[in-house]
């Protein structure tokens, strides 16, 4: 039988290098949590835990910006360099496997390391589609300024497709561990518990001090230049958003009935319809003198869904319906089909009509998926 | 000199009218619940001369009335009010109306535009036409005494 051991040039003799070093480690169990959070409130959690949903996606930004330095600068087995994607190398290895041998290697084994490499790509493109997504539909984070809402909408469904991609690559990482720890008999999961394996030389303590040291101050500084990018970045004026002051006659003589609706939520066209059939509002008289008319339809028909570029003008502001109704368009009713209709008549919100009785930001018209509060919620 | 003294005997007592208006608390100068319903007072005798002041009965009748004539969203005032002046209202989109009794509510009815332009509204909204002055004066004085 061939010596599966000298197969292989990946293997060398055991040397003084830490075969997991810490921050490595840390790398990997602080992304394991990230990614948790990030699942989890991304596939199940209701749209309020959103900003969770977001700080997950910061923290894998900054894991990643690490494990790309760390991929560099980092202990021998943490760095690219001594990772193989050999095609065949890969090849060989899967089909020795199947052949019942067991290769051993120090580093990881071809497999493995494609698994890095495919995990590693799928954060980096949930983080970037994210922050694209961020930005150009909720008007949030570091892109805010530059991305477009058209242009954020093509990348929820690569959002979506990678994040259903890596929950595979996680469940196939996670049979590829157990098959090596329980079939294999290899301390993959001690490895990167412990940072070593039994017949491992493992470096001095002021060696593995120094790695410490060193993955510590470039994830410090890669962390730091990116908060400090991302804050400043995010301080600047969203693209096609900017707030709006509400003249008085606005107030009283529309928001007096009902929530104060952001102009952004309808067009030039319906605001001017319903502003010339108020002695017929939905049932009730909502008349105005002339001038006080003429200068509610100024401001609205200046600041209609067209002059904004946030997710509520063009999904529900630009969609126009025979009733002029917002809640009659297919974005409306597709987004509150969970809310049972007793929730529309508590008396904490009223009706379908009182927005802000749920969406704290209704006023300025961005209705983040964090400023969601159901009464029911606030109740208890 | 005779000249001097006469103009000064006539401006005494114009001093003395300016100082004395301006001395009075504007609370006691005039109260506009009443200039109010002193407006629909006078509009009330015009059209019917013999009118014989609002009352509060009158205006709970109408308060609780439910005429069939207006908009079928809003078929009486208490639809939206209550049937309890004291007891806050909601509009049907809502949002919540502060009590109407002035019991409750002490800046209710203090603005004749505002107060008009409610009963603008509304009047059109369930009764489907304006409410005449003695509607809205004996409203008013149901309210006040509530």
């Amino acid at each position: 039988m061939r010596q599966t051991r000298h197969a292989y040039p990946e293997q060398s003799e055991t040397d003084a290098a830490p075969l997991r070093d810490l921050p490595l480690r840390a790398f990997h169990w602080l992304s394991v949590v990230a990614v948790a959070v990030a699942a989890m409130t991304g596939f199940l959690a209701p749209p309020w835990w959103q900003p969770v949903h977001v700080i997950a996606g910061y923290v894998l930004a900054c894991l990643l910006a690490f494990r790309i330095l760390w991929g560099v600068f980092g202990s021998r087995f943490s760095q690219f360099q001594s990772f193989s994607l050999s095609i065949s190398g890969t090849i060989r290895y899967l089909r020795d496997i199947a052949a019942g041998h067991n290769p051993t290697f120090d580093g990881h084994n071809p497999a493995g390391t494609w698994m890095i490499f495919i995990l590693l790509a799928l954060l980096a493109a949930l983080v970037a589609s994210g922050l694209l997504l961020l930005g150009g539909q909720e008007k949030l984070g570091p892109l805010a300024a530059a991305v477009a809402y058209q242009t954020a909408r093509r990348f929820r469904d690569i959002h979506e497709i990678a994040a259903w991609a890596l929950l595979g690559v996680v469940t196939l990482h996670l049979l590829g561990v157990a098959f090596d720890t329980l079939v294999q008999k290899h301390p993959a999961l001690t490895a990167m518990v412990t940072g070593t394996k039994p017949g491992w030389k493992p470096p001095s303590p002021a060696a593995n001090r120094a790695w410490t040291r060193r993955g510590m101050v470039l994830a410090g500084l890669s962390s730091l230049v990116l908060i400090g990018i991302g804050t400043g970045l995010s301080s600047l004026p969203a693209k096609g958003y900017a707030p709006i002051h509400y003249p008085d006659v606005y107030k009283t003589e529309c928001a007096d009935c009902h929530s104060i609706y952001h102009p952004s939520l309808r067009t030039a066209g319906a605001w001017r319809k319903m502003m010339s059939q108020l002695s017929d509002h939905y049932g009730e008289d909502a008349s105005l003198p002339d001038a006080d008319n003429q200068a509610i339809t100024d401001f609205l028909t200046a600041n209609n869904a067209e002059a904004f570029d946030t997710e509520a003008s063009w999904r529900i502001g630009r969609q126009d319906t025979p009733s002029l109704r917002m809640t009659d368009t297919g974005y409306w009713k597709r987004r509150h089909r969970k809310i049972e209709n007793t929730a529309f008549n508590d008396p904490a919100v009223g009706s379908k009509a009182n927005c802000a009785a749920c969406h704290q930001d209704a006023a300025t018209g961005l209705f983040a998926d964090g400023k969601i509060h159901l009464p029911e919620r606030n109740r208890k | 000199m005779k000249r001097h003294e006469r103009m000064s005997l006539k401006t005494v007592p114009l001093i003395v009218a300016l100082a004395c208006a301006a001395l009075v608390p504007p609370s006691l100068a005039a109260d506009p619940r009443q200039q109010i319903i002193a407006g629909y007072e006078a509009t009330a005798k015009a059209a019917k001369p013999g009118f014989n002041g609002f009352s509060s009965e009158r205006g709970e009748a109408f308060f609780r009335a439910a005429p069939g004539t207006g908009k079928p969203e809003t078929p009486s005032c208490t639809t939206c009010h209550t049937a309890d002046p004291r007891a806050a209202g909601k509009t049907r989109a809502g949002k919540a109306i502060a009590p109407m009794a002035v019991s409750i509510q002490a800046d209710r009815y203090l603005d004749a535009a505002k107060v008009e332009k409610w009963y603008r509204r509304n009047c059109r909204s369930v009764l489907g036409r304006e409410c005449t002055a003695i509607e809205k004066g004996d409203f008013l004085t149901f309210m006040i005494n509530r």
